[in-house]
């Protein structure tokens, strides 16, 4: 076989399953899109009516849709931040030699490594009111304190933010970590010998020569963000009410729980779009240098 | 003497960091394990418990045993049975295992050969490799959508097959991007050594290249497996009876009347002991496969 023809023959088998189970999918959205289907009163998408884009008007005005992407967006501006300054001091301190460093690595590692639904679990029981938290308030403050804090809004979103602090600043960590121990040593001791304060070095000759490595990580956890919901589907399901609803867990209850399949069709479509364009130039800094 | 002093402070406050950092990461931890050894009376009790005060290991039977004999034991007193989940965590053990491996296999066999003629022959250039790295960052429950009407159109709802092609589909960008990286660390003198002794250019690749990148490609079968048993969006989306994950088990536990706190904490902790093990095997990897590569760390 020449390699023309290899190049092309190793593609095809991934070619086949995208086809088969992504493309021909998204194909049929752009009709079903279209529809106004609901699997609950016709079974088969062809018989639902044809209502042409108004399912792309119908939900600029759907409030709940738009407050679940405000809410992403304000989750993903206060977690993406708090763990990128976690995980960057982190990354510092262990930057430096200590003892017992390989296992303490090791151990703030865990986090990212438990299976997110699990993770959002461990924090269900945290928040509980028999929970530590709680205990802890309770302790300090009193026994009047202590509250069932993913009953009321504001703290369930807190704890859902939280957990996601805690699952994803080892991320950043990792990625600061690998990179303040491959940093070229020359530039940093010249500047030692030029008689630069640490303070100095650190910000004019360290910082500019960690760019990429924080701007990947920044770039890649806040699309991560974007996407939260297995946290917040096992501590809340979006509630009370629709108050820690997200896009994805938004997405999952208009379409599996209400099934308006063509409405939630045409938001996908459109998340899709936008976020694919977003994307691409997004992932530019993975580029190389 | 300043000198010193500044140096105790940075030793002290370093300390402090990496132990709140252990502290920070691990007791999220230790709650669930707790919980998950400790009896119905123990697990929402009026006053916080920092410490189990009973030890059982009823929850993690309670995985295993159908809920009639459950009740006849009498270790959860006043549970009903209708409370208690109807399928005991065998079934999505199984499930989550035979679709995650299926859907390692599948990633790792159909990513590895596309990522081979991306880095040999710069099959589609610089766009095809970008293209896949954009998919990743789209939300699945956005692409799901449109799947699972896919799928029920097609009688492949709750169908562990249909299942283990998602597996198979999804992680692909990460072996593209990872096997990339290894394929591009072996040394194009190598292939040409291969074709002039005589290989045909799929047999230097089988026979040379591929045995040479072997670790490569374990890391990321380890590092593609995590991600296949850590789902939960697909599964739960696509799943009812037959092919439930352990992830949507989870949830099964979380009824509306009586959650079974225990037994879920104990069905978490077991899906965290492949995911740790595995993590741990490949912590050298980790970052290159979550930067996709990027970082090669």
């Amino acid at each position: 076989m020449n390699p023309e023809k290899l190049s092309l023959a190793l593609l095809l088998p991934l070619q086949i399953v995208m086809n088969s189970v992504a493309l021909l999918p998204f194909a049929l959205a752009w009709y079903v899109g279209f529809t106004d289907w609901t699997p609950t009163t016709v079974s088969n998408f062809w018989e639902a009516n044809f209502v042409g884009p108004s399912n792309f008007i119908t939900y600029l005005s759907d409030a709940f849709f738009g407050e679940a992407v405000l809410r992403t967006l304000f989750i993903v501006a206060v977690v993406v931040p708090v763990e990128f300054a976690l995980g960057f001091m982190l990354a510092y301190v262990f930057s430096g030699e200590f003892r017992g460093k390989k296992i303490a690595t090791t151990i703030v590692l865990v986090p990212m490594m438990v299976v997110p639904a699990v993770g959002g679990y461990m924090f269900y029981l945290i928040f509980l009111e028999s929970g530590p938290v709680n205990g802890f308030l309770k302790f300090v403050l009193g026994e009047q304190a202590g509250m069932a804090f993913l009953n009321y809004p504001a703290t369930a979103l807190m704890a859902i933010m939280l957990a996601d602090i805690w699952q994803w600043t080892p991320f950043i960590f990792l990625i600061m970590v690998s990179s303040f121990l491959s940093l070229p040593q020359d530039p940093i001791n010249a500047a030692y010998v030029l008689g630069a304060s640490r303070g100095y070095t650190f910000r004019h000759v360290v910082l500019p020569m960690l760019k990429r490595p924080m701007i990947i990580a920044l770039i890649l956890r806040g699309i991560e963000a974007l996407k939260i919901f297995d946290g917040v589907y096992i501590m809340t399901r979006g509630g009370p009410g629709t108050s820690t609803q997200t896009i994805s867990m938004y997405l999952y209850e208009w379409g599996f729980k209400y099934f308006r399949y063509g409405y939630v069709t045409s938001e996908s479509l459109t998340i899709l779009i936008v976020l694919a364009i977003a994307g691409w130039y997004l992932v530019k800094p993975l580029r190389g240098e | 003497m300043n000198m010193k002093l500044t140096k105790l402070w940075t030793t002290f406050s370093r300390w402090i960091i990496v132990i709140g950092a252990i502290f920070f990461a691990l007791f999220p931890v230790y709650w669930m394990v707790k919980i998950s050894l400790v009896g119905i009376a123990e697990w929402t009790p009026a006053e916080t418990l920092w410490l189990p005060q009973k030890i059982t290991w009823y929850n993690w039977a309670a995985l295993f045993i159908p809920r009639g004999t459950l009740m006849e034991m009498g270790w959860f007193p006043g549970l009903m049975e209708s409370e208690m989940v109807s399928t005991t965590a065998t079934h999505a053990v199984l499930n989550s295992l035979t679709m995650a491996l299926g859907g390692t296999a599948i990633a790792v066999a159909i990513g590895t050969l596309a990522a081979y003629s991306m880095s040999r022959y710069r099959a589609g250039g610089n766009f095809l490799p970008y293209l896949f790295l954009t998919f990743r960052m789209l939300p699945p429950m956005a692409i799901i959508v449109p799947i699972v009407i896919w799928y029920s159109t097609l009688h492949l709802f709750d169908n562990r097959i249909g299942i283990m092609l998602l597996y198979g589909l999804f992680p692909v960008p990460f072996v593209i991007w990872l096997m990339r990286s290894f394929f591009d660390e072996i040394p194009k003198e190598i292939d040409e050594a291969a074709i002039m002794d005589g290989c045909t250019p799929l047999a230097s690749f089988y026979k040379v290249i591929l045995p040479l990148t072997r670790a490569g490609v374990a890391v990321t079968a380890l590092f593609i497996f995590i991600l296949d048993w850590s789902d939960l969006l697909v599964a739960i989306t696509l799943t009812r009876v037959r092919a439930v994950t352990v992830t949507v088990q989870l949830g099964l536990y979380q009824a509306e009347v009586g959650s079974l706190y225990g037994v879920m904490a104990a069905l978490g902790i077991f899906a965290i002991i492949p995911t740790l093990i595995f993590g741990l095997a490949i912590q050298r990897y980790l970052v290159r496969g979550f930067t996709f590569g990027a970082i090669k760390g």
